[in-house]
């Protein structure tokens, strides 16, 4: 019994031939895969194969682009979340996203920005936001850099503080999962390299999903690493296997460079 | 602040750590049943199997860092001579393993004559010192130990010919001890080497300079 | 090659004089009525001008009422154009690319385009004809020319909110009407009151649809049902009556409308300045 308790918790995700479509483009196709829990999963794939789509339908973010298209299962914690009773506001609720560029909140302050998601939902109380605030912010690394101006806009800072801040905003709503579509790639090293430890510490407490066209990125801080290629799903598995002794002639192909 | 590859460097250099333990009492118990006279093949096959394994899984882990990790310069340098030093040590155990062997074969030193028996223990005594010196050296990363390593290693070079040269002009004993004593005193020799490498990698490690030891 | 040179340079001079005068004859025009209205409208300014209601003839008076009934017509107006241009702006921009949008659009921009007299008409028929001329139907004739210029900036001002802000905004399992009101209005808050002020200063211009609407009251306001004094009106009804006293006013309308659109125009170039 505590065995099957245990393999059924392993995964936070169960992905059953998943499609999704942008108008009459399928980008896509049968994909079949079990994300696990508090470990780090990289897709990676060259630009274009679908690895930020599959993100999105993770967290039903796909369907909010204008003529996109799903078919197929995504079982969270057990949960198909595309059934027809299930509200994508509660699952996107679980599920923290971090996108491309810092996308910060422009008219709030730092404050403003990690306590929104909470205020919106109902929270008012000002002693429990401020230590979710604090709490938050000191995950992110960015307590000590901004807790004197916490009233300044969000937009004055660096990029790779508005990243950590945007990090640290999704936190705040007490997700499960964080999502993340290539997060560092509008940023200088130093920083990135901020987010990379910074995810390896995340994993501690959520499961971590990301994108990225940086390989090297995956292998340093992913767990299990996906390859996606024109749609499809061409290899999954430990990180470490991916990289050393991949078993599909493309993946090797893509990982060495020597692609096309 | 932390990186990412830290975690893995620390957990080859652990991983070293146990294997010069490892290595040390493998030597040091195989020359003890050599010299006193004790069957010890068993237990140092034993260790020197773990010995192997364990260095297989260094050079696992450094290339799995190398490739996931894009290492440079001092970390760099630091897998490179991590992966070389754990193929040092898996050697300690493969000569501990041969010494131990020797004394199934061909018996230790019982048949002897005295001054053999002697020039053995001394050997065996730096060679012992020299291992544990490039253990120290490789838990401190002290390049001013490598010096003493250096010139033990010039002694028992010294010591090994000598015994050769003793052994041809002196002794008229008994061909199984000769033999015997032979094959030890060349793998004391050979072992001394290895401490010198680990030395060498150590240096490497620090200043990044090529340096000979022997 | 020397002659050449010399020819365009002379060419290069010529184009940069015509342009010059052109810029000078464009002026002329506009400065005159600005020193025009201001040397005819300063001697009408007094105290009484601005407490005082409209004078009987050869008394003195003020245009206190017309201020009190302009801001009355324009903050009724105001109260029942922006909520609906305001959501107008919020579908185009939040639930726009349907076609009931591209049509919304469409009849939007026609509405911009149409003589304010043809909208003072269409209330005339709606309002007074059933409650007469008032305050009601004044306000209601501005607020449909309020309505497509609020409508527009505010779309323009919603489209300048980066997409990622709202895709972050749903990513936090925030509603989608709350992450409008909540992130994405408050984003273009700049935006959407100037498109507000923008269309404040164009109907406060207006006296045509004022005309039909309300037409003239020299009194002060008693009441929605009732008309009230209305500044562009009075300047056009002044201007033209016999009396001295009254043509003082006119000018001093005129100056005192100028000032205030000046002003308008002011704030919206301060509020834009900051944006981004």
């Amino acid at each position: 019994m505590v065995m099957q308790y245990e393999l059924k918790t392993m995964y936070k995700f169960e992905v059953e031939d998943l499609n999704a479509w942008f108008g009459s483009k399928q980008v896509l196709k049968n994909i079949r895969m079990k994300i696990r829990d508090r470990k780090v999963t990289a897709i990676i794939g060259p630009s274009g194969c679908g690895k930020t789509t599959l993100l999105r339908c993770l967290n039903r973010m796909h369907e909010t682009t204008p003529n996109a298209r799903v078919s197929g299962k995504v079982f969270f914690n057990g949960i198909n979340i595309y059934d027809e009773d299930v509200d994508p506001v509660q699952i996107r609720r679980k599920m923290g996203m971090i996108f491309q560029k810092p996308n910060p909140f422009p008219m709030m302050s730092i404050y403003d920005n990690v306590a929104i998601g909470l205020r919106l939902n109902g929270v008012k109380d000002r002693k429990k936001l401020d230590s979710i605030v604090e709490r938050c912010l000191r995950m992110v690394g960015l307590w000590e850099e901004v807790k004197d101006e916490l009233n300044a806009s969000g937009v004055s800072l660096s990029g790779g503080q508005q990243q950590r801040l945007c990090i640290a905003r999704a936190l705040a709503v007490e997700p499960e999962v964080i999502l993340m579509d290539e997060p560092t790639s509008a940023l200088d090293p130093i920083s990135a390299a901020k987010i990379e430890m910074l995810i390896r510490n995340l994993a501690k407490d959520y499961t971590v999903v990301i994108v990225t066209h940086n390989m090297q990125q995956a292998a340093r801080v992913s767990d299990y690493t996906a390859f996606l290629y024109l749609g499809e799903l061409v290899e999954y598995g430990p990180t470490k296997q991916i990289f050393e002794k991949p078993r599909n002639e493309l993946t090797e192909k893509y990982i060495t460079g020597s692609f096309g | 602040m932390g990186r990412l590859i830290d975690s893995g460097l620390e957990q080859v250099r652990n991983m070293l750590v146990r294997m010069s333990s490892l290595a040390h009492e493998a030597i040091s118990l195989s020359l003890e049943g050599y010299i006193n006279g004790v069957s010890t093949y068993l237990k140092v096959q034993e260790t020197s199997e773990i010995l192997v394994s364990t260095s297989d899984e260094v050079e696992d882990r450094v290339f799995e860092l190398i490739a996931r990790f894009q290492p440079v310069a001092s970390d760099l340098r630091l897998l490179k001579s991590y992966m070389k030093i754990s193929y040092n040590l898996a050697r300690y155990g493969r000569y501990a393993l041969d010494i131990s062997q020797i004394y199934e074969k061909l018996d230790g030193l019982g048949l002897c004559e005295d001054w053999v028996r002697k020039h053995v223990e001394e050997m065996a005594g730096k060679v012992l010192e020299m291992i544990r010196l490039s253990i120290d050296l490789l838990e401190e990363r002290d390049v001013k130990m490598a010096k003493p390593l250096s010139e033990l290693e010039k002694q028992v070079d010294e010591m090994y010919f000598k015994f050769l040269d003793k052994l041809i002009d002196e002794t008229s004993g008994v061909t199984k001890c000769i033999i015997s004593s032979v094959l030890v005193v060349r793998y004391l020799e050979r072992i001394a080497d290895h401490a010198t490498y680990i030395g060498e990698s150590i240096v490497y490690i620090v200043t990044g300079e090529r340096i000979m030891l022997r | 090659m020397r002659d050449s040179y010399s020819i365009r340079r002379i060419k290069d001079r010529l184009m940069l004089i015509l342009v010059w005068s052109s810029l000078i004859l464009a002026l002329i025009p506009l400065f005159s009525i600005l020193l025009e209205v201001f040397f005819n409208g300063v001697r009408a300014i007094s105290l009484e001008f601005f407490i005082l209601p409209t004078p009987t003839v050869g008394e003195t008076g003020g245009i206190a009422n017309a201020i009190q009934g302009t801001l009355v017509t324009l903050g009724l107006a105001s109260l029942m154009g922006v909520p609906i241009g305001l959501m107008t702006g919020v579908f185009l921009s939040e639930y726009g690319g349907s076609k009931l949008s591209y049509l919304v659009r469409f009849i939007n921009d026609v509405l911009t385009g149409l003589p304010s007299i043809v909208i003072g008409i269409f209330g005339y028929t709606l309002i007074v004809a059933s409650i007469g001329f008032s305050v009601v139907a004044a306000s209601f004739a501005l607020a449909i020319i309020m309505i497509p210029i609020v409508a527009r900036t505010t779309e323009e001002a919603l489209k300048l909110v980066p997409a990622s802000i709202r895709e972050a905004a749903l990513a936090l399992g925030i509603q989608r009407w709350k992450t409008t009101v909540f992130i994405v209005l408050s984003g273009a808050k700049k935006g959407i009151v100037t498109g507000v002020l923008l269309a404040l200063a164009r109907i406060a211009g207006e006296s045509a649809p004022i005309l039909v609407t309300m037409g003239y009251w020299r009194w002060w306001f008693s009441g929605f049902n009732k008309p009230v004094s209305n500044l562009a009106l009075n300047i056009y009804l002044f201007a033209i009556s016999p009396f001295e006293n009254w043509r003082v006013l006119a000018w001093g309308s005129a100056l005192f409308l100028m000032v205030l659109m000046l002003g308008i125009n002011i704030l919206i170039r301060v509020l834009t300045r900051e944006k981004y």
